[in-house]
């Protein structure tokens, strides 16, 4: 793995284990003959990223994309291959989850920060500019119950942003919020991709958003990678598959 | 050969991850367990007093129903049955939240799991530090109690922290193994809260196992109970002024159940680890 590389997979499989019921999952755990499918959600995969790349991942629903995010973000892990992740990872998937229930909008920002290891005067210093971008307001000493989705997503988008990533992974994610929001989160991307020399990994279905960030292209389909190049040519690919089926 | 050298390297390898997870997030588990404090009781209008007024009441209850209504209120060994029974029960609310609690715990933090990169071991360990503030608090309370009835501390009150301390490791075992199981499949969380029944009914908690000791074998299997074992120690501290190295044998019976639970847990982090984020 050269210097520069931030993400690298070295024939990555990941297979998924389903039970036909919750029951055969619980004896299958002290039992090895309980029978079960295997599913492989990423299939022999290998890539590797370099610092301060941006790289757009296509695929259809199902082909794989989520578990491959995971798998960088450390939260799944790999059934066989070799993944290497060099930096600190942010991750905007699902933005309306991952905050604690119970706890105002203030009390996660710093939570979420503790957990990241950050502390307590490095989170104070973030706080402002986090309460601010997410335009909370009053809000921000409210439990998140009581929040809607655009307001966890906003607030889900300001945290992970603001605390100053490496490695940037947006699924989806620019899609929340209103239009003018929306705006704003591409604004912030691309600032914090250029001057910070953020790598990123983009998921989406919208293929403008994409090319206006992305040089380069991955596609998926089932699990494995059918195209990985510039991406013009990987989003006429996409189209292609999108639209046969 | 290397089959059996692998098995070993396997577990070794295990216990140094859960060591190194928790040395490398010592501020992070002080800060979520004071967070899980503060969600227990918080937002509750009485907050903080809950966690003396239900204690007192379950207290109250035991005691009517087994001093007055079963008449049973003689003396346990020179001691009134209501101090004896609060130096059992204390204890023993810790270790009966841990038990349910415990199971529950990687699944009530699932986002840790399936949100962010957080190491999975120290779940248990913040969960149950925060259940053991409570715990040290009740039992400073225990101790005046104590006083006002005319058992100023002694010097053996001074094995009470270790006591403490072998509760709390057993506990982090016993909720690691039951919190990685019990979020693979709900279903064992809820054989956990039946035999939760069973456990604090046969622990010597309410009753007091020197009775039936003219049946030897019930007696011993009895005294093999690890809860047993707690509760009693902390009426060495209190009561029968004891210490614990005067009890060889119920000492190396606990060590026995502290090497089951964390081999058993390191056995669950082995197997489990990596499917749990698929499954939660």
């Amino acid at each position: 793995m050269s210097e520069n590389t931030v993400i690298s997979f070295d024939n990555v499989t990941k297979t998924y284990k389903l039970y036909s019921s919750t029951r055969k999952r619980l004896l299958g755990i002290f039992f090895k003959k309980i029978k079960y499918k295997k599913k492989n959600a990423v299939d022999g995969m290998s890539f590797t990223i370099d610092r301060g790349e941006s790289v757009a991942l296509y695929g259809k629903n199902g082909a794989g994309k989520s578990t491959v995010l995971k798998m960088i973000t450390g939260v799944a892990f790999p059934t066989s291959g070799e993944i290497k992740v060099n930096g600190r990872v942010s991750a905007l998937l699902e933005l309306t989850s991952g905050f604690d229930m119970e706890f105002t909008g203030r009390q996660n920002i710093y939570l979420k920060g503790h957990i990241l290891g950050l502390k307590d005067s490095e989170i104070a210093q973030l706080e402002e500019a986090i309460i601010d971008f997410s335009e909370l307001n009053d809000y921000i000493d409210q439990p998140v119950r009581t929040y809607s989705s655009g307001m966890r997503a906003r607030l889900g988008f300001a945290i992970n942003v603001n605390i100053r990533p490496e490695i940037l992974i947006v699924d989806e994610a620019l899609s929340v919020g209103d239009a003018a929001f929306r705006n704003k989160c591409q604004k912030k991307v691309d600032e914090i991709i250029h001057k910070d020399n953020v790598t990123l990994l983009f998921v989406t279905h919208q293929i403008a958003v994409a090319e206006s960030f992305c040089k380069r292209g991955i596609v998926m389909k089932d699990g494995k990678i059918v195209y990985d190049g510039p991406i013009q040519e990987a989003s006429k690919l996409y189209r292609e598959i999108f639209n046969a089926k | 050969m290397n089959k059996i050298k692998n098995f070993f390297m396997s577990y070794i390898d295990a216990i140094a991850v859960n060591i190194r997870e928790h040395r490398d997030n010592m501020p992070q588990i002080f800060k979520l367990s004071i967070a899980d404090l503060k969600k227990t009781y918080t937002g509750a209008a009485l907050g903080w007093a809950w966690a003396v007024i239900k204690p007192i009441v379950t207290i109250f209850v035991y005691w009517f129903a087994i001093a007055i209504g079963l008449r049973q209120n003689s003396a346990v060994e020179g001691v009134p049955y209501i101090l004896w029974l609060i130096c059992g029960i204390v204890p023993w609310f810790f270790m009966g939240e841990a038990i349910t609690g415990g199971t529950e715990c990687i699944r009530r933090y699932s986002y840790l799991v399936t949100k962010m990169k957080y190491p999975v071991t120290t779940i248990p360990t913040f969960n149950n530090l925060s259940k053991l503030v409570v715990h040290a608090i009740i039992s400073a309370v225990v101790i005046i109690i104590f006083w006002f009835a005319g058992y100023p501390p002694s010097i053996y009150l001074l094995q009470l922290p270790l006591y403490m301390l072998m509760m709390f490791m057993l506990m982090n075992a016993w909720s690691l193994f039951a919190g990685l199981v019990s979020a693979m499949s709900k279903d064992f969380a809820n054989l956990v809260k039946s035999l939760n029944i069973a456990v604090f009914w046969l622990s010597g908690i309410l009753w007091n196992i020197e009775n039936v000791k003219d049946n030897e074998l019930i007696y011993s299997i009895l005294m093999l109970n690890p809860v047993t074992f707690i509760c009693y120690g902390y009426r060495n501290c209190f009561i029968y002024e004891t210490w614990f190295f005067d009890q060889p044998k119920r000492c190396l019976y606990f060590l026995f159940w502290y090497a089951l639970m964390a081999l058993m847990s390191m056995w669950a982090y082995k197997k489990l680890r990596k499917e749990i984020p698929d499954v939660l």
